[in-house]
């Protein structure tokens, strides 16, 4: 097969791959906008497309603003709770009873709805302070980061392990070069769910009262107004946000992974 | 089984004993915590330490047992417990709708690549973004919709956001575990010359189970989450997620009380994720030790 | 009466495309019923491949592949044949006996007359104190014991296994080479068996097919005249050796050609 051929198939699986995800994509907003027009249906119950669009451009400054205000407090969080996640999980790792401890606790408490602490964090600070969200989005990311990165840092193959006790290796030497080597995959793994999970919890701490500067609060004072295709943007708003956390792990785990055998 | 037990036994003492921590800690820095607060590595987040902002932990306690607002003959107790078996029953009927809706998506997505391509990146996306965005737009649909004699129950809207929250793991933990079966069982049931269903039912739904298990305990804090959330975007008024915010709004008096919604929050959640683990312990009781999360 | 006969058959994957590849070229084989033949043949000869064609798990480029004197593909409809994988693939989530009811299943048994064959099949194997156990409780030999009970649950005509023992150590290879037979002279089953291992295809076959690296091709057939009652000492026969020797001759001779040739060709 000349070159030419072989990379026009390539080019075509490639283009096969893509295409029906496109097509469903094109044709669900295309359906929408049609749906919305042909029915005559009215805002308050479903907003076309292109309606949203034009809020979002119109409200652009407004919708940054918040965006910025509640990004920034996932951002904050999120580091936050990466750092003390990290840092708690070689706690761990280096005091197993602490570990048996700990574990059974993160993860009964990944059933519980803890993102409602924060009726309790804005009584903790002043009514203005962005602080509880911040906390409470440490918090959540806290867990998830503490849960993946101690298995990464505990769960280390006994071979490996043997091989190095049998070069006199010390512990420190051994979490050097065996564990954290091995922990790696797992704190970003854990970063792909902790980054959605960071936006999410920064919105929903909106819903319990305080400044209202962020998308959450954005979202609901706009239904209550029953300016829904205001709402609608910034949710589209949100949406991005949550998009642009996710692809920025992804990519950061792209480049632990640069690396590795493919 | 002995073993078992008490192995149960140690894991449900180290939970207690981490509560107990915690407990301690609390305490603690409300001993020897700055009064108005502080500053670390000067940023502004240690709390204030009066009974206040930190309540003492026997006070949220004794809570319970007093009337909820005065005058009234029902305890906290009473009420925190009519709150979480209320958000709970949405709860179940959510993750019920989102299981069906997940499953039914992971066979068709099995069965047909083309809808599998088509749909999967978006599935994929959708978990990073966060839906619970719509919740308030969710509620207010529901609560203009009306199809003939059908009126839309103000309490659907949360167990539809639940839902809505929970069928993504599921359908993707599903997906995963329908294309688990080995090569050699697949063409095992081809020798047969079984039909596709008949493959499905007998070869790749048990395959899945390992695979569904996590899902659907993912599915299960989702669907909390989800109704937790739509109640509280709207106050719908039965849930815990109300009682926390009346509660909440009312901290000013009443320091301890919200804290008793929030215990009932969090006996919500370990309920629903109780009552998912035992399902799981029963289906997988058969098969060997290993998990595959 | 032809239990298997194939004819001319050619079998070419990903026909016209860059990964194009000729596993088999204008194969002819004859088994008759109650035969035991054995595949053998280096890496990629499309023995395997060849074993699937049978099943009509595959189906041939060119040529044709008549099982029980009907085309292969209404032979599979009809269940005329069981078959056994390397891996015994067992589903791990029913008991010993559920596992070797599934063939009865899905013909339409009811639950009595499952049963019953099930228990006679455990019989069969010499296993019938593990009805009620889970495959992961047993060991890899006696797995594919429940794999034979349940390919021959159907009492199938013939037998088709694709390096059944590849998995298992030495010992316990000899001892289920020695359980295969009994078994098939018990139940009269016509054997196509593929299998990687020299002394492997002699003790079992009444006659070994050789086969040459890819395009695969027969190029050597050893008729193995042992007899029909083998044992343990039947490993210490010369008849034994001279025909591991020809087999093996069959295959260094291809091999060598093959190197030697290797170079030149893409």
């Amino acid at each position: 097969m000349s070159d030419e051929h072989v990379s026009m198939n390539l080019f075509a699986t490639r283009l096969a791959k893509v295409l029906p995800a496109a097509a469903f994509g094109a044709l669900f907003f295309g359906f929408w906008e049609w749906a919305v027009r042909f029915f005559d249906l009215k805002p308050y119950f479903l907003t076309a497309p292109s309606a949203i669009w034009q809020q979002f451009v119109g409200n652009f400054s407004l919708i940054r603003g918040a965006a910025t205000v509640s990004g920034t407090n996932a951002l904050i969080g999120l580091v936050a709770g990466i750092v003390l996640g990290v840092a708690m999980s070689f706690v761990l790792s280096r005091f197993g009873f602490l570990n048996q401890l700990i574990t059974p606790l993160a993860v009964a408490l990944n059933a519980v709805p803890i993102f409602v602490l924060v009726a309790v964090l804005n009584n903790m600070y002043s009514i203005t302070s962005e602080i509880p969200r911040r906390i409470m989005v440490a918090l959540v990311v806290y867990f998830i980061v503490l849960v993946n990165v101690a298995r990464g840092l505990t769960e280390v193959s006994p071979t490996h392990v043997e091989l190095m006790r049998s070069y006199a290796a010390s512990d420190v030497a051994i979490l050097r070069k065996v564990r954290i080597p091995n922990a790696l995959p797992f704190l970003f793994v854990s970063l792909k769910i902790a980054a959605p999970a960071a936006v999410i919890t920064a919105f929903v701490s909106e819903y319990f009262g305080g400044s209202q500067n962020g998308l959450g609060s954005r979202i609901s004072s706009n239904i209550a107004n029953s300016k829904n295709a205001v709402a609608w943007a910034y949710v589209l708003a949100a949406c991005l946000l949550g998009l642009l956390f996710y692809a920025v792990s992804v990519v950061l785990e792209g480049f632990n992974r640069k690396g590795e055998a493919r | 089984m002995t073993s078992l037990v008490v192995r149960a036994a140690k894991r449900t003492a180290m939970f207690v004993a981490a509560l107990a921590l915690v407990v301690a800690i609390w305490e603690a820095y409300k001993a020897v915590g700055p009064a108005d607060g502080g500053t670390l590595l000067g940023v502004r987040v240690l709390p204030r330490t009066s009974d206040y902002a930190m309540p003492h932990v026997w006070d949220m306690f004794s809570r319970y047992g007093r009337p909820e607002v005065r005058g009234s003959d029902r305890t906290v107790f009473a009420a925190v417990l009519a709150g979480a078996w209320y958000s709970l029953r949405l709860s179940v009927a959510g993750f019920v709708m989102g299981s069906v809706v997940g499953v039914a998506l992971a066979v068709l997505m099995a069965r047909f690549k083309l809808v599998q391509r088509g749909v999967l990146p978006y599935l994929v996306v959708s978990q990073t973004v966060p839906l619970i965005a719509l919740a308030p737009l969710v509620v207010s649909w529901g609560g203009k919709l009306e199809v003939g004699p059908f009126v839309w129950p103000r309490w659907l809207s949360a167990s539809v956001l639940g839902a809505f929250l929970a069928f993504f793991p599921i359908a993707v933990g599903t997906l995963r575990g329908l294309a688990a079966a080995t090569a050699t069982s697949v063409e095992l049931m081809q020798s047969y010359a079984a039909s596709w269903t008949t493959t499905l039912f007998k070869l790749r739904f048990p395959t899945a189970v390992p695979y569904m298990v996590p899902a659907f305990r993912l599915g299960a804090s989702a669907s909390v989450i989800g109704v937790v959330v739509a109640e509280i975007s709207t106050g719908l008024k039965g849930g815990i997620g109300r009682l926390i915010i009346e509660y909440a709004r009312e901290a000013t008096g009443d320091p301890a009380k919200v804290y008793t919604a929030i215990f009932g929050a969090a006996a919500l959640g370990l309920t629903m994720a109780g009552a998912v683990v035992a399902v799981d312990a029963f289906v997988m009781r058969n098969r060997p030790r290993a998990s595959v999360s | 009466m032809t239990a298997v006969s194939i004819r001319s058959t050619s079998k070419v994957f990903n026909a016209g495309k860059p990964n194009q590849v000729e596993a088999l070229r204008d194969v002819s084989l004859e088994v008759r019923g109650g035969e035991f033949v054995s595949l053998i043949g280096p890496s990629g000869c499309g023995k395997s491949t060849l074993l699937r064609l049978i099943a009509n798990l595959l189906e041939p480029t060119a040529g044709e592949v008549i099982v029980n004197d009907k085309p292969a593909a209404r032979a599979r409809l009809d269940q005329d044949y069981g078959m056994a994988f390397q891996q015994a693939g067992l589903f791990e989530w029913r008991t010993v006996q559920k596992n070797i009811e599934l063939p009865l299943e899905l013909k339409g048994w009811n639950k009595a007359e499952r049963a019953v064959r099930a228990k006679e099949m455990l019989h069969l194997v010499q296993l019938p104190e593990f009805a009620d156990h889970h495959p992961w409780q047993l060991s890899g030999g006696m797995q594919q014991r429940i794999a034979i009970a349940r390919a021959l649950a159907a009492h199938p005509p013939l037998l088709l296994m694709d390096e059944p023992f590849g998995a298992l150590d030495e010992m316990t290879r000899e001892y289920m080479q020695g359980e295969l037979l009994r078994i098939c002279a018990a139940t009269g089953t016509t054997v196509v068996f593929v299998t990687h291992s020299i002394p492997e295809a002699v003790y079992l076959s009444s006659r070994v097919v050789v086969m040459s690296p890819r395009p695969g091709r027969i190029t050597k057939t050893v008729e193995v005249s042992l007899g029909a009652d083998r044992n343990e000492d039947t490993r210490n026969r010369t008849a034994f050796f001279e025909a591991i020797t020809a087999v093996r001759e069959g295959l260094r001779g291809l091999h060598a050609a093959h190197v030697g040739r290797g170079s030149d060709e893409r």
